[in-house]
C-alpha cells in the first residue's frame, strides 16, 4: 500500500501541478458498469448451474444476506457506526411485510408481490427515523449501546406485543395470494429466486450510488473526523441520521424478501444473535470496500449451509475464521484481495504463485489436521457409548484407537511446520512483488 | 461604515475555577490579516475555539459581520462564512486527498444533504476541487489517502480544506507548527496566495511568519490582550517586550 509513497520521496512541495496524465485520472469515482453487468448475468445464470432446490434455497438466503450486509455496512464501513441491534430493522420490515401478505390473503386485495419489499423498506426506514432521531448524535459507545438496547427491547417486545410479532411461534403467511405478476404466482422457488435477484441488483446499485452522493461522501468524512466535518458546514449528526435511515430502508427490503422467501418470521429475526451474525458477516467480508459485505455474505452463507451439513461444529470454524480475520486481516476478505492490486499493477502477480502454493497448501493441510483433531475430540467425548466409529474426510475409523490420532497430529504438525518454514520465502516474494522496478 | 469582519466583546472563558480567557475585546476589519501571538498557555487556541463555537464562552459576545454567533453550532457558523484550521492536523485520513477537498466544497456549492446528486457528475465540484489542489500544490497526490501525506503536505491540505468552501473569514491555528524553514516559507507563501482579499486571523509562534504576513498583531498574555497594533508598533511596545516578545525576538536573531 505504501508503495506509492516510496516512488518519489519527499519532493512533494515542488511537484508539477499541471500534469495532464494526472488530470485525466479524475475518474477515481467514475462509475464503471462492467462489474454490475457481470454480477447481473451471473445472478441470471446461477440457477442453471446449481439446479437443485436446496441450492436455490441457499442462494436465496445468500442474496438476502448480501442486501442486509451491504445495508449494515452503510453504517459500519461508510459511516463509522457500530450497531449491535441491526437485525431489528430487517426483522421489523419482514414482520410488516408478513402482515401485508396476510391482509392480502384475508381480504383478497389486488397486490403484486414483487412490490412487497418496498413496503418492508419503508417500514424499516420509518423505524430507523424514530431511533436515529436520538441515537445518531454520536458514533461511539453511546450509539453502540443504544443500538444494543433498542435491539433487546424489540426482541423482548416480540413476546409481549403478540398481535404484531405473533409471540413465540412468530407469524407466517402465504406469498401466493398476491396479484399474479405477468402470470407469475411465485409458487415455485425459482420465481422467488429471480424476485430476490431483482431486488438484490436494485438495492446494491442504489446503495452504491448513495455512497457517491454528497451525503454519502460526507458519511465517510464524518466517519473519519466528525469534528472537521462540522467545520465544513455539515452537522455530523444529520449526516449520520441520513445514513441510518437509508440503512434502515435497505434492511427493511431484506426483511421483506425474507418474508417472501421463508413465509415465516419469528423472534429469531430480531434478536441479538442475528444482529451479531450480520456484524460478523460484514467484518469477515471487509468493511473498507463496497463489495466487501457481498463476499462476506457469500462466504458466511456457504459456511452456514454447506459446512453445517458436514459438521455440527461449523460455528467453531466460523468463529475461528472471524477471529483470524479480526487479528490478521482487519480489511477482511475484500482487503485481502485488494492487497494484491499494487502487485497486479506492477505485473508481478506471477512471482507470487509458487510461494503461495508452497506456504498456503501446507498451511491448509495443517489446518485440516487441526480440524480433524477437534472433530475427533468432539466425537470421543460426545459420541454415544459403543459408537466408536466416525467418518472424516471420506475415511471411516475408530476414534478410540491411537493410530488416527497420531496421523492427525502428524498431519497438523507437518503441515504447519512446512508452512512456517516457507513463510519467510513467501514474505520475500511478497515484498519483491510490491516493489517497483527490478527483475520482473 | 460596515461592521467589522469579526468583533469580540468582553469574551471570557473559565474551565472550573481556572480563567483562561479573561475578557477580550477585539475588532478585526474586512480583508485584514491579523495575527494573535503570545506565550504558551496564553489561551490562543482557546480563543479560536470560542470564536468557532468549539466551546461555549462563559461570557461575552462574538460577532461575525455584525451578527451575533451566540448559540450557533460550528457547522452553522461555518455556513456563515467563517472557516478554520486546527493546530493538530485535522483532515480525513482515510479519504483521498481529492476527496478531502471535494467534501470541503460540498456545502458551499449548495449540495446540502443531497442524496439525489452524484458527486462524480458535477463538473463544477470536481474542477473546483482540482483547482484548490493546484493552488496548494497537491495535484500530484490527489488519489493518495490523506493519512499517507507528509506532515507539511497534510498541513497544506488542512489549509486547502479550510479555504475550499470560499469562506471570507479564515482562521488558521499555528499553520507552520513543527515545520522546517523551507516548509515554513512554502506555507507562508501559500497562505498569502489563498487568503488574498479575505480576512485572515492566525495564531502563530514563528515571528518571521507573523511579521511577514500580518497587518496587525494582538499580543495575548494570560487570557488578556495587552496590545493590538501594527507589527512595527507592537515590536516597539515596551509592555510587549517585557511580557513576551523580547525573549522571542532574541531567539529569532
Amino acid at each position: 500500500m505504501t508503495d506509492e509513497m516510496t516512488k518519489d520521496p519527499k519532493q512533494q512541495i515542488t511537484t508539477d501541478p499541471s500534469k495532464p496524465s494526472e488530470r485525466m485520472r479524475a475518474g477515481s469515482m467514475t462509475i464503471t458498469l462492467g462489474p454490475w453487468i457481470i454480477a447481473g448475468i451471473a445472478l441470471m445464470l446461477m440457477p442453471f448451474i446449481f439446479t437443485s432446490n436446496s441450492a436455490l434455497t441457499i442462494m436465496n438466503q445468500m442474496w438476502i444476506t448480501v442486501i442486509f450486509a451491504l445495508a449494515y455496512n452503510m453504517l459500519l464501513g461508510q459511516g463509522g457506526m457500530l450497531s449491535f441491534g441491526h437485525a431489528v430493522y430487517m426483522g421489523l420490515g419482514g414482520f410488516f411485510c408478513m402482515h401485508i401478505m396476510n391482509y392480502v390473503e384475508d381480504y383478497g386485495v389486488a397486490f403484486p408481490l414483487p412490490l412487497l419489499p418496498l413496503f418492508g423498506g419503508l417500514f424499516g426506514m420509518g423505524f430507523a427515523m424514530l431511533i436515529g432521531s436520538f441515537s445518531t448524535s454520536g458514533a461511539g459507545t453511546r450509539f453502540a449501546m443504544i443500538s444494543l438496547g433498542v435491539g433487546e427491547l424489540i426482541a423482548a417486545c416480540s413476546v409481549i406485543i403478540v398481535a404484531f410479532f405473533g409471540g413465540e411461534e412468530g407469524i407466517s403467511g402465504d406469498r401466493t395470494y398476491g396479484l399474479p405478476f405477468f402470470g407469475v404466482e411465485f409458487l415455485k422457488q425459482i420465481e422467488v429466486y429471480y424476485l430476490i435477484s431483482f431486488w438484490l441488483m436494485l438495492s446494491a446499485a442504489l446503495m452504491y450510488l448513495f455512497s457517491r452522493t454528497p451525503v454519502g461522501r460526507m458519511a465517510n468524512a464524518v466517519r473519519d473526523n466528525p469534528e472537521r466535518a462540522q467545520f465544513l458546514g455539515y452537522s455530523a449528526r444529520w449526516v449520520r441520521f441520513y445514513s441510518f435511515c437509508a440503512s434502515g430502508f435497505f434492511c427493511g427490503i431484506a426483511g421483506g424478501l425474507f418474508a417472501i422467501s421463508y413465509e415465516i418470521l419469528t423472534e429469531e429475526n430480531l434478536n441479538a444473535a442475528s444482529s451479531g451474525v450480520i456484524l460478523l458477516v460484514t467484518f469477515l467480508g471487509g468493511v473498507g470496500f463496497f463489495f466487501g459485505p457481498i463476499i462476506g455474505a457469500i462466504a458466511f452463507t456457504l459456511l452456514q449451509t454447506v459446512l453445517s451439513l458436514q459438521t455440527e461444529l461449523w460455528s467453531i470454524y466460523a468463529g475461528a475464521l472471524f477471529l483470524a480475520t479480526v487479528m490478521f486481516f482487519p480489511g477482511g476478505l475484500a482487503g485481502l484481495l485488494m492487497m494484491h492490486v499494487p502487485a497486479f499493477k506492477l505485473g508481478k502477480m506471477s512471482g507470487l504463485v509458487v510461494p503461495y502454493f508452497k506456504t498456503l497448501i501446507p498451511a491448509a493441510i495443517g489446518v485440516l489436521g487441526i480440524c480433524a483433531l477437534i472433530e475427533m475430540t468432539f466425537h470421543f467425548r460426545h459420541g454415544a457409548t459403543g459408537d466408536n466409529e466416525m467418518t472424516l474426510f471420506w475415511t471411516t475409523f475408530d476414534s478410540h484407537s491411537v493410530l488416527p490420532w497420531i496421523i492427525a497430529i502428524a498431519v497438523a504438525a507437518i503441515g504447519i511446520g512446512i508452512a512456517k518454514m516457507t513463510a519467510p520465502e513467501m514474505k520475500e516474494a511478497w515484498d519483491e512483488a510490491n516493489t517497483a522496478g527490478g527483475t520482473s | 461604515m460596515s461592521a467589522p469582519a469579526l468583533e469580540l466583546k468582553g469574551l471570557k472563558k473559565s474551565f472550573g475555577k481556572a480563567e483562561i480567557i479573561r475578557g477580550i475585546d477585539l475588532s478585526i476589519g474586512k480583508a485584514e490579516r491579523h495575527a494573535i501571538i503570545g506565550p504558551n498557555g496564553a489561551g490562543k487556541s482557546t480563543l479560536f475555539n470560542l470564536i468557532t463555537a468549539r466551546f461555549p464562552p462563559t461570557a461575552g459576545t462574538v460577532k461575525l459581520h455584525g451578527e451575533d454567533l451566540a448559540g450557533l453550532e460550528p457547522y452553522q457558523i461555518n455556513r456563515k462564512g467563517l472557516s478554520r484550521s486546527f493546530q493538530i492536523t485535522n483532515i480525513f485520513p482515510k479519504m483521498s486527498v481529492f476527496e478531502n477537498v471535494r467534501c470541503a466544497l460540498l456545502w458551499a456549492q449548495g449540495y446540502k444533504y443531497s442524496f439525489w446528486n452524484l458527486v462524480s457528475r458535477s463538473r463544477q465540484l470536481n474542477e473546483g476541487a482540482d483547482a484548490i489542489l493546484e493552488q496548494i500544490n497537491l495535484l500530484e497526490r490527489r488519489d493518495l489517502a490523506a493519512g499517507l501525506l507528509s506532515y507539511a503536505e497534510q498541513r497544506a491540505l488542512e489549509i486547502g480544506i479550510t479555504i475550499a468552501g470560499g469562506a471570507d473569514v479564515i482562521m488558521l491555528d499555528e499553520p507552520t507548527a513543527g515545520m522546517s524553514h523551507s516548509e515554513t516559507d512554502y506555507i507562508t507563501d501559500l497562505i498569502l496566495k489563498v487568503t488574498a482579499g479575505k480576512t485572515l486571523i492566525m495564531v502563530e509562534h514563528d515571528m518571521g511568519v507573523v511579521f511577514g504576513l500580518a497587518d496587525r498583531i494582538s499580543v495575548l498574555v494570560y487570557g488578556e490582550i495587552i496590545a493590538t497594533n501594527t507589527p512595527e508598533l507592537v515590536r516597539a511596545d515596551p509592555k510587549v517586550q517585557e511580557a513576551y516578545l523580547g525573549a522571542a525576538l532574541e531567539a529569532e536573531h
